[in-house]
């Protein structure tokens, strides 16, 4: 047989390793949740025998994560629906209408891809203060979208030149408007992108600290990910509580995986193979 | 919003002087300004206005600002021109050195970080046995925050931790990964690296999925071995992802590294696990400093368009042999 065929093999050994190296801190972190805090102190490896709430149960009740929970889930949801509608309006737009002016606009949301929020950290937080907009949802939620929208929008763009000019012509000739089509062809045509991309801008918005600090600075609207940095300094010494907050913050991560990974792995290559 | 457009074949007939066979409705193949009602004429308008007003007034306008704010004075200059002071005062801190001094280390380390998903990605298009599972296992730490990662990882490696427990039991010396400032800013990579490397394999695969399997088939029938197979085969076909892998680790260890110093170091032991995004933030929120916080803002969206103009350079090259 050909000499290729060893090596994969060989390969085989130390890519089941790296898998386990993969999983092993996830593992261990969700151990260490079920166990009392002198359980850990004894023996921080041994895995424990029956699962216990408690932990989990002070963390979202207590430590405040549940609050957290809900502040990230508001935000995200409006986010990523705002996200999508605006998305699909210019993704549209810019690929299925000829309009003066059409080509510019599409460079200027290429460029808006190039500039990072540290980038505009400090005057994006200033126009935001000004507008009475920081420490509000609705601020996080401009923040996050002008922070997505210009991904989202190449996307759909993308995803919308590959729908036939002939539906479109067709829909047209039925009596449709341009809205009409919008509505009609393209929203329901466009599901699969809509979905790939929706559940990637909830994950870059739900996984986010950066923006969150910066915008939200008081406590009570902390999203969860800024709880999860607050707990580092309150429960120093107290890791299986510290521990059940982690695990709170990535669950909806893990199930959100564990169901949709084709989508996200079909966004992340569709993003590479069309940028 | 139909009944305005119940009038198809007046536009027909407008249309059907360039073009008799069909008649079109549809602007797009009309060489002249749109026709139809005025609402229709604006909908593209309406359409993209949201859009072009949240990226004009939230992402470039704001980067002119800070430019701006970058040659004004905080604190009591506020407001008032000090020309290239801030710069001056951002060079000559030996925080924002170390902090360019770990994005050389990033450049350096950026071949790894490449190849690695790279190797791992030709592995799995090579069918090794249970490809399917490697896939799904290395891609899921790429979707946790990398808050959460940090926090994971500081117990992983914290001094008594399983790390070092593990190192012990081989007889390897304990190791203060994020404790001592030679070690900690490679540990705080290393997690990058190990949280982000699955993303990069995604799109490996992605390209490898546009690779004519036929080729492979023929360098296995001619005997070639593995190396030679990534060398001549694989690597020529594929420089296009390659390129957009690197520009995007780049860009990915320039501006998501964050949460992982917030975490893991909040940029000690001794500030040497700086980074100009963590020095930015430092800046702004906590020395409230904003003006030379802008100006190192600055400095970084220089890097990134370097690293940017570098990517349309290569990949206009890698065009030409196409």
């Amino acid at each position: 047989m050909s000499r290729v065929r060893p090596g994969p093999w060989l390969a085989a050994l130390p890519m089941s390793l790296l898998a386990l190296a993969t999983l092993y801190p996830l593992l261990f972190t969700a151990n260490v949740a079920m166990k009392t805090r002198r359980d850990y102190v004894l023996d921080r490896f041994a895995l424990v025998d029956t699962l216990r709430g408690q932990n989990l149960e002070t963390a979202w009740t207590s430590v405040g994560m549940g609050r957290y929970f809900v502040n990230s889930l508001i935000v995200v949801t409006s986010s990523v629906l705002l996200l999508l509608l605006l998305g699909s309006m210019a993704g549209f737009a810019l690929s299925r209408l000829r309009f003066r002016g059409s080509s510019l606009l599409y460079l200027t949301f290429l460029a808006g891809l190039f500039v990072p929020f540290q980038v505009i950290m400090v005057p994006l937080a200033r126009i935001m203060a000004d507008a009475a907009l920081i420490d509000t949802y609705p601020g996080l939620v401009l923040v996050y979208v002008a922070q997505f929208l210009p991904f989202t929008v190449f996307l759909l763009t993308s995803y919308y030149r590959t729908i036939p000019q002939e539906v479109i012509d067709a829909a047209r000739i039925d009596g449709n408007s341009v809205y009409g089509v919008y509505r009609r062809i393209m929203l329901p045509l466009g599901r699969p992108a809509l979905l790939s991309v929706g559940i990637l801008n909830a994950l870059f918005c739900w996984n986010d600290v950066l923006m969150s600090l910066v915008m939200m600075p008081s406590a009570d609207h902390r999203t969860l990910m800024v709880g999860v940095t607050s707990l580092r300094g309150q429960y120093s010494d107290d890791i299986p509580t510290f521990a059940s907050g982690v695990l709170i913050a990535a669950l909806p991560v893990l199930v959100v995986y564990l169901f949709l990974q084709r989508q996200i792995a079909d966004g992340v290559a569709a993003g590479s193979t069309k940028g | 919003m139909p009944l305005r457009n119940a009038h198809p074949s007046v536009r027909a007939g407008g249309a059907g002087r360039t073009d008799e066979a069909l008649p079109p409705p549809a602007e797009r193949r009309s060489p002249r300004p749109v026709r139809g009602s005025r609402t229709e004429r604006l909908a593209p308008y309406v359409l993209i206005a949201p859009t072009a007003l949240i990226i004009l007034a939230l992402r470039l306008y704001p980067l002119l600002l800070g430019v701006n704010f970058s040659f004004t004075g905080d604190g009591e200059r506020n407001g008032t021109a000090v020309g290239v002071d801030n710069y001056r005062e951002l060079f000559g801190d030996p925080l924002f050195r170390t902090a360019l001094g770990n994005v050389g280390l990033l450049v350096l380390l950026l071949p790894v970080a490449v190849a690695i998903p790279g190797l791992l990605a030709t592995f799995i298009y090579l069918r090794v046995p249970g490809h399917r599972l490697y896939r799904s296992v290395y891609f899921f730490p790429a979707v946790l925050s990398p808050v959460i990662v940090g926090a994971i990882f500081n117990l992983l490696l914290a001094f008594d931790g399983p790390l070092n427990a593990a190192l012990s039991r081989a007889g390897v010396s304990p190791v203060d990964w994020l404790g001592d400032p030679d070690v900690a800013m490679f540990a705080v990579v290393g997690v990058h690296v190990w949280a982000t490397f699955g993303m990069a394999l995604v799109v490996f695969l992605a390209g490898f999925a546009t690779l004519d399997s036929a080729l492979l088939d023929a360098a296995r029938v001619d005997g070639a071995s593995l190396l030679r197979v990534i060398w001549h085969v694989i690597i020529p076909r594929l420089t296009r992802t390659i390129q957009f892998v690197f520009v995007t680790t780049m860009i990915g260890m320039l501006t998501s590294m964050f949460g992982l110093l917030y975490v893991m170091t909040s940029g000690g032991p001794e500030g040497s696990t700086y980074l100009p995004e963590y020095y930015i933030w430092i800046q702004q929120g906590q020395m409230n400093r904003p003006a030379l916080a802008s100006a190192a803002s600055t400095v970084l969206f220089v890097i990134m368009l370097v690293v940017g103009l570098l990517q349309i350079t290569l990949l206009q090259r890698a065009g030409r042999d196409d």
